[in-house]
């Protein structure tokens, strides 16, 4: 029984008749000038109508999608008048603002630094661990493999990054990468491995090496669930479904905690804090030109409007990272995640003739403009019913490759998910078109994990600088922890000698100036919080991207 | 001889030496053991309350299972084979129940929904029984060790006889495991308490009643002249064996006896690694070197 | 072809009657419906398990349990949302515990009230075999317990209906961190490396390629050996 509808099934016929000879073939990757055309070309990024250079602040001139801008020059949600700061709830040494792999790993490390646990607060939007972080299939770089090193692997994030990633922070990655993967198998998560106790890797976009590990093709929920598992453990305290909504600063001009949104009860109260980590990560709600995400309910990009509002500055929100394969089809999962493991273990991208006409594992964005040539180029993709266009993504080849089972194995979560959508991915290919995934930018931090605002730090997708234009598969999970970790050691520093002034909200005044006096007119609020996907516009955002 | 061989969640825990030293003697005599792939609990910690469904579903499910090995013809008959005198007595009991009253029956059947149907075919015998019947001349010649000179004081409890339409031998009389010993060469002293209850029901609740009986049967067994007490069960055993630490601290005059499974010993006999004697409370090594057994 | 030709459905979510698109999970529907999730909702992939849903489709007295934004809308579909399951997660220190079925009955003794019901993985969306894991807790059986849970996402479901009152989800977490740290302990290599780091091996190397100017960096990424 096949997933897909009649008229699909003369094309699915050609992927079946050209599979025999496909198995073991691959095309050449690209070289420097044809990754740059196609990118010129095709690649969303490029598009510079779809961006303009933002009017306010330290980033003023910077371009950067209107969705991103929209949430910068928009009025903070917040008055200063409306809050009553002298009614602090919540007097902590370090409050972390968001529960994804950055903030519980944060958390974690500033109770080992010495910080009570319930002087540390953690602030979350949905549940603990509910987040980007989890939803991780790929898996995890890390340079620990006898014919790999930190070396190669600082190479691969470099050229990756097209050479505008902040070197300090790529070293302190790469080199704290291995200790990261030692870490987490202390605390019990379950690296895939093979018979002889070494680590199973794959290749991922890319790499020189094989560098990837995973846990089956749940690697971040495995890792979230023990590090919530140990958050608890640990007996730090927390409060979920509240938002932050803004940074709290003191009369020094040092960020000292946030006002938060309880948002069962719809109540504003103050968190007053030495050290004040964002950890909220990115901003695949706000959708970027239309396109679906892959991204969690909560990736709206309120770490990085809120940072702005106290004056931290941004970089590389220019780019933005599509991934090549989000689900085209069915209608119920379009955008979703499928994982680039697929094409790591041999599954292939083809065109309407069943034909494979890109190397697999191109770094992303290239990847990615590869199959949006394919269907609005060359107009050689398939149109599903809903008038979306995709390409096939010759999953079958993967048991063919590697041994029957090894998708029921490797990619339980696949399996399951088109399986309920009555696609077996063993016998069928994937219809896949590429979604919005990962904000290369963001606030900028030092090694340290410092802002240049005094008392705020900052660690995973929020920021910006590691992964330069462009972020390898693998590496968002390793910075989140590298980073993380290194965000609640040194907000733990901080908090041991730093000392507060008087609370104020002065600096949503200075912005909202700001914005007059560029001339910024409207009704915009940020941060945004909660996509508003309500009644219609449910419908009309599945038609927006067609 | 392949046969469907249920271990009970207490041979995987407390009672490995059990588990161990039946695969052990199971091999000497040519009988592969096969685990169900699925296995739940038997259901005992849920007296099996005649009118409540529920308590047995879990019994009934591993008799499924038992069903489906013989579909898949993993197994040579339809008997399934248990040692823990518990999961014996729990799934010979629900079986028998829910092959007597086709109303139950139904309500199983439709409740479990996605299992398949239980057909009622299997039939489950305790290890004592299967040995028995392949004859004690045929154990005799699978012996390369001789038990001469042991002293063996066999212990039946309370499980594996009664209730007596269940139990696997005479209840006031069981011979099973004299029978046995004989063949293995050993001495076996035979004793009016040997289907006397351990106490095991009062373990948690009333640890000094327990206690208290444990010895009565350990003294017993010392002033009939044994070296050692023969179990069936992981709860006497426990009984009596991990026990008399606590006994000692009431007893000063009590000085230990060792207490073993009765596969330990036939795997002993049989030549056979994997007698578990290590995980034994008090450990039976010293009494078994002295008669020149190990 | 297209969404305005589709078809609609009528559901309830929690009683209030909806005529939702035919062809939208149960979260998109609500949406479409007016409502703005607060709670239960999280990834929206399938990953978190923060949207259980309890359903009975009108005509059947079965009681599902789903995903809602996994699970497509039928007709005449009763849904209440499940988004918290109360239950207290017991804390432990890992580094004391043994991989064996006394941690397993210390920390959740009501797993011996088990009956093998397999209520728990009837609710499953995920499709575990709930009651094997717990079953194989039970005995001590770490790694089984562990590989049967894998896939678990916490929603929670299973331990609202068992009848036994266990919270399968906590046990399956306990299994996973018991069998990762002490049956397959930690990789050599990774160990390794991290002495290597940590004796500064790379760091010569890495400064060397820190202080390159874009144009030797290109070189140098450009040839560079691949090896996979
Ligand atoms: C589907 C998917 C697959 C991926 N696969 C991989 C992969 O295989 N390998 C890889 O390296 N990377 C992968 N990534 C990227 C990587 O997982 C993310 O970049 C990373 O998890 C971000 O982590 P974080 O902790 O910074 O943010 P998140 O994990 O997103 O956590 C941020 C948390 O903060 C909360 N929050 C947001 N705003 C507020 C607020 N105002 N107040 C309070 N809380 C707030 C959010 O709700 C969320 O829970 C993937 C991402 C996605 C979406
Ligand atoms: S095992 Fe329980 S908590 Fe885990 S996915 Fe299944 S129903 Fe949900
Ligand atoms: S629902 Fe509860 S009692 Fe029933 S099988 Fe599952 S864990 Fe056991």
């Amino acid at each position: 029984m096949s997933g897909y509808p009649e008229y699909m099934q003369g094309l699915l016929k050609l992927v079946e008749e050209t599979r025999p000879d496909r198995v073991g073939k691959a095309l050449r990757a690209m070289n420097a000038e044809e990754k740059e055309q196609i990118l010129r070309d095709w690649h969303p990024d490029y598009k510079m109508d779809q961006k303009r250079k933002l009017k306010i602040g330290s980033s003023a001139g910077e371009l950067m999608p209107h969705e991103v801008a929209d949430t910068l020059e928009a009025h903070p949600v917040i008055k200063p008048g409306d809050i009553d700061l002298s009614n602090v709830v919540y007097d902590v040494d370090v409050l972390v603002i968001g529960a994804g792999g950055a903030g519980l790993s944060a958390s974690l490390t500033a109770i080992e630094h010495g910080v009570a646990p319930d002087n540390v607060l953690m602030i979350q939007k949905l549940r603990l661990g509910d987040a980007n972080s989890k939803m991780s299939q790929g898996g995890i770089q890390a340079a620990d493999a006898p014919d790999d090193n930190p070396t190669i692997h600082y190479l691969d994030v470099i050229g990756g990054g097209h050479y505008a990633n902040k070197p300090d922070l790529v070293e302190a990655m790469v080199k704290e990468g291995p200790d990261v993967i030692k870490w987490h198998e202390e605390l019990g998560v379950t690296y895939d491995k093979l018979e002889d106790g070494t680590m199973q890797l794959a290749p991922g976009g890319g790499t020189s090496r094989k560098r990837m590990h995973s846990c089956k093709d749940y690697t971040g929920l495995e890792i979230t669930r023990v590090l919530v598992d140990e958050f608890i453990n640990k007996e730090i305290s927390y409060v979920e479904f509240t938002s932050a909504v803004e940074l709290v600063m003191d009369d020094k001009g040092q960020v000292a905690g946030a006002v938060l949104w309880d948002m069962d009860h719809d109540d504003y109260t103050v968190a007053r804090a030495k050290s004040t980590i964002l950890a909220t990560g990115g901003f695949g709600r706000l959708h970027i030109q239309g396109f679906e995400t892959t991204n969690h309910y909560g990736a709206t990009n309120d770490g990085v409007v809120m940072a702005y509002h106290v004056g931290a500055n941004l970089r590389d929100l220019d780019s933005t990272q599509f991934h090549p394969t989000g689900a085209a089809y069915p209608a119920q999962i379009v955008g979703q995640l499928c994982t680039e493991k697929l094409r790591a273990r041999g599954a292939q991208p083809l065109n309407n003739d069943g034909v494979l006409f890109v190397y697999p594992l191109e770094t992303r964005d290239v990847e990615a403009s590869a199959l949006i040539r394919e269907c609005y180029g060359r107009e050689k993709g398939i149109v599903t019913p809903t008038g979306m266009r995709g390409v096939w993504l010759d999953t079958p080849l993967i048991d063919v490759i590697n041994g029957e089972g090894t998708i029921e194995r490797e990619f339980a979560a696949m399996f399951r998910t088109f399986n309920k959508f009555g696609i077996d991915i063993r016998e069928e290919p994937m219809l896949v078109y590429p979604t919005l995934h990962y904000q290369n930018g963001g606030v900028e931090i030092n090694v340290q994990c410092e802002t240049n605002v005094p008392g705020l730090y900052a660690a995973g997708e929020v920021c910006g600088g590691i992964h330069g234009k462009n972020r390898l598969m693998g590496n968002s999970q390793l910075d989140l922890y590298v980073f993380g970790r290194r965000a609640g050691r040194f907000s733990a520093e901080r908090a041991k000698t730093a000392t507060l002034g008087d609370l104020t909200l002065d600096h949503l005044d200075v912005y909202e100036k700001m914005l007059a006096d560029a001339g910024v007119v409207t009704d915009r609020k940020a941060p945004t919080l909660l996509p508003e996907y309500r009644g219609k516009r449910t419908l009309e955002h599945q038609l927006k991207m067609l | 001889m392949r046969l469907a061989y249920y271990p009970g969640c207490t041979m995987k825990t407390d009672a490995k030496n059990f588990d161990e030293s039946t695969y052990s003697a199971a091999e000497a005599l040519g009988i592969e053991l096969l685990e169900p792939t699925r296995w739940n609990c038997c259901g005992t910690v849920h007296a099996l309350a005649k009118d409540n469904v529920m308590n047995y579903l879990a019994p009934i499910r591993n008799l499924i299972r038992v069903e489906q090995m013989n579909e898949a013809e993993l197994v040579d008959d339809k008997r399934v084979v248990t040692q823990c005198a518990m999961c014996y007595n729990t799934l010979k009991r629900a079986n028998a129940d829910a092959k007597a009253d086709p109303d139950k029956m139904g309500k199983i059947r439709d409740f479990m929904e996605k299992e398949p149907n239980y057909q009622g075919s299997v039939n489950v015998v305790h290890m004592l029984e299967l040995i028995k019947g392949l004859g004690w001349d045929e154990v005799k010649s699978k012996v390369v060790k001789p038990l001469d000179g042991l002293k063996v004081f066999p212990y039946y409890g309370c499980l594996l006889l009664r209730p007596r339409e269940y139990g696997i031998d005479d209840p006031d009389h069981p011979t099973v495991m004299e029978d046995l010993f004989e063949a293995l060469g050993a001495e076996v002293v035979d004793n009016p308490y040997k289907a006397k209850c351990c106490g095991a029901y009062h373990a948690v609740h009333l640890k000094e009643v327990a206690a208290d009986l444990s010895y009565r049967i350990l003294r017993q067994a010392q002033e009939a002249g044994a070296d050692i007490i023969v179990t069936a069960c992981p709860l006497c055993q426990f009984n009596l064996g991990d026990r008399q630490n606590e006994i000692k601290k009431h007893q000063r005059e009590f000085e230990g006896i060792p207490v073993v499974y009765y596969t330990q010993l036939m795997a002993l006999a049989f030549g056979k690694e994997g007698t578990g004697f290590e995980q034994n409370i008090p450990d039976p090594v010293p009494v078994l070197e002295e008669k020149g057994l190990l | 072809m297209g969404e305005n030709e589709s078809e609609m459905v009528t559901i309830h979510v929690m009683g209030k009657k909806h005529e939702v698109p035919a062809d939208l999970t149960i979260m998109k529907a609500m949406e479409y419906a007016g409502h703005q999730f607060r709670r239960g909702a999280g990834c929206r992939g399938g990953y978190c398990g923060a949207c259980a849903a309890m359903y009975r489709v009108k005509g059947s007295y079965k009681l599902e349990g789903a995903l809602a934004c996994q699970k497509i809308v039928e007709d005449g579909m009763y849904i209440a949302q499940i988004p918290f399951s109360p239950a207290e997660k017991i804390t432990y220190d890992l580094s004391e515990l043994k991989p064996d079925a006394n941690t397993f009955l210390e920390y959740y003794p009501e797993i011996s009230r088990c009956l093998s019901c397999n209520t728990c993985t009837k609710a499953c969306p995920q499709d575990i075999e709930v009651m094997d894991y717990v079953q194989a807790s039970l005995r001590g059986d770490v790694e089984g317990a562990a590989r049967l849970s894998f896939d678990c996402i916490g929603c929670g479901l299973c331990a609202v209906r068992c009848p036994a009152e266990i919270v399968p989800y906590n046990v399956g977490q306990l299994a996973r961190r018991l069998n990762s740290r002490y049956v397959i302990g930690p990789t050599e290599h990774v160990l390794k490396r991290v002495g290597e780091v940590e004796a500064g091996e790379f760091d010569a190397d890495i400064d060397e390629l820190k202080r390159s100017d874009r144009k030797t960096l290109q070189k140098r990424y450009e040839s560079r050996e691949v090896k996979l």
